[in-house]
């Protein structure tokens, strides 16, 4: 398992986390849609997701927030627990887009850590997410 | 002045007084989860993410790391509560048929379509974990209709936002997460294309 940092009262306000370039294709929006067992058209057909005015299927926001956990959980480690996610969907994501996550740590209070989290995509910002996370459970190593 | 209302004036606050008799009214009966928390559905999603957080599939890890076993991906709470695909291909076919169940939240969406705003977008989501949901327990989501906007402009058309408002809590009741989640409804022929 890889080494993961888990001493997050050693990450004061300002910390950047290190960036996740999460390529998206079409069996990735499908797999994460149904994963989630949603079966909206918009997820899976493109035709159908035209016809609803999108020019292609869109990960779907389930898939978004499981992907600004993973980003979270991935730097902070597994000790760590995620008491509050707030996140906000601008650009639509389609097939072929890379979704580029980025973090900075805007708030310390105590044990808890708040994430301000970025995703980009080539047309802009697909996602805008204040992630509250609670340090170690288990301590730090 | 009365003869400064156009008629579409007069049809669009009638709209409104409809949709904000919603606000408040529970949105359709509880939605029971049709199996408990379980380690093969976490690690389809786990998988579907590319997620290698241990916790999610590893009691060892887990307990490692704090907790007594495996436990849920935050975001993963509404997926228990979701219909399934056969409930889903049913429902669907039953609304081509011009039948729609009789719940508040159903009613909500189809004063919106015929009022020509057909299209969904997921907008906003906030969810708060009072803690961590293990492998077991079995998830109720009540969820009430806590607000609908008043007409928007937006870059996808006109349309109005509804908020969600879902708690899901465990099999003695517990309060796991409270969500609201927020979506558009809107019309895509009335986007204005630059």
């Amino acid at each position: 398992m890889n080494q993961r940092l888990t001493n997050l009262s050693a990450c004061p306000v300002g910390t950047a986390l290190p960036e996740l370039s999460l390529a998206l294709d079409r069996t990735s929006i499908v797999a994460t849609a149904l994963a989630s067992q949603d079966f909206e058209d918009v997820h899976h057909d493109p035709a159908k997701a035209e016809s609803r005015g999108a020019s292609d299927i869109f990960l779907s926001i389930n898939a978004t927030n499981g992907f600004v956990d993973r980003y979270i959980t991935d730097w902070a480690g597994p000790s760590a627990r995620i008491t509050k996610v707030s996140l906000r969907l601008g650009a639509p994501s389609f097939p072929g887009d890379t979704l580029r996550m980025t973090g900075e740590v805007t708030e310390v209070a105590g044990a808890a850590v708040t994430v301000r989290v970025l995703g980009h995509n080539e047309r802009g910002v697909h996602v805008t997410a204040d992630v509250t996370v609670l340090a170690g459970l288990a301590g730090t190593e | 002045m009365l003869n400064s209302l156009s008629s579409e004036g007069i049809t669009v606050r009638n709209l409104q007084d409809q949709l904000d008799r919603f606000a408040g009214v529970a949105a359709e009966p509880r939605r029971v989860a049709r199996y408990p928390v379980n380690e093969a559905m976490i690690r389809n999603w786990v998988e579907a993410h590319d997620d290698d957080n241990p916790i999610y599939v590893d009691d060892a890890a887990a307990r490692a790391a704090g907790r007594p076993g495996v436990v849920c991906p935050p975001a993963m709470i509404s997926t228990w509560v979701m219909a399934g695909y056969r409930r889903y291909r049913e429902i669907h076919r039953l609304r081509a048929e011009g039948h729609t169940e009789d719940f508040p939240y159903s009613r909500l969406l189809s004063l919106l379509d015929e009022a020509g705003f057909t299209s969904v977008v997921a907008t906003d989501l906030t969810q708060e974990y009072v803690r961590d949901i293990h492998v077991g327990e079995h998830i109720t989501a009540h969820i009430t209709i806590e607000a609908i906007s008043p007409m928007k402009r937006t870059a996808l058309g006109n349309g109005h936002f509804i908020t969600l408002l879902k708690k899901y809590v465990n099999q003695d009741g517990e309060l796991l997460v409270e969500e609201r989640f927020r979506l558009l409804r809107f019309a895509p022929e009335s986007r204005k294309d630059p």
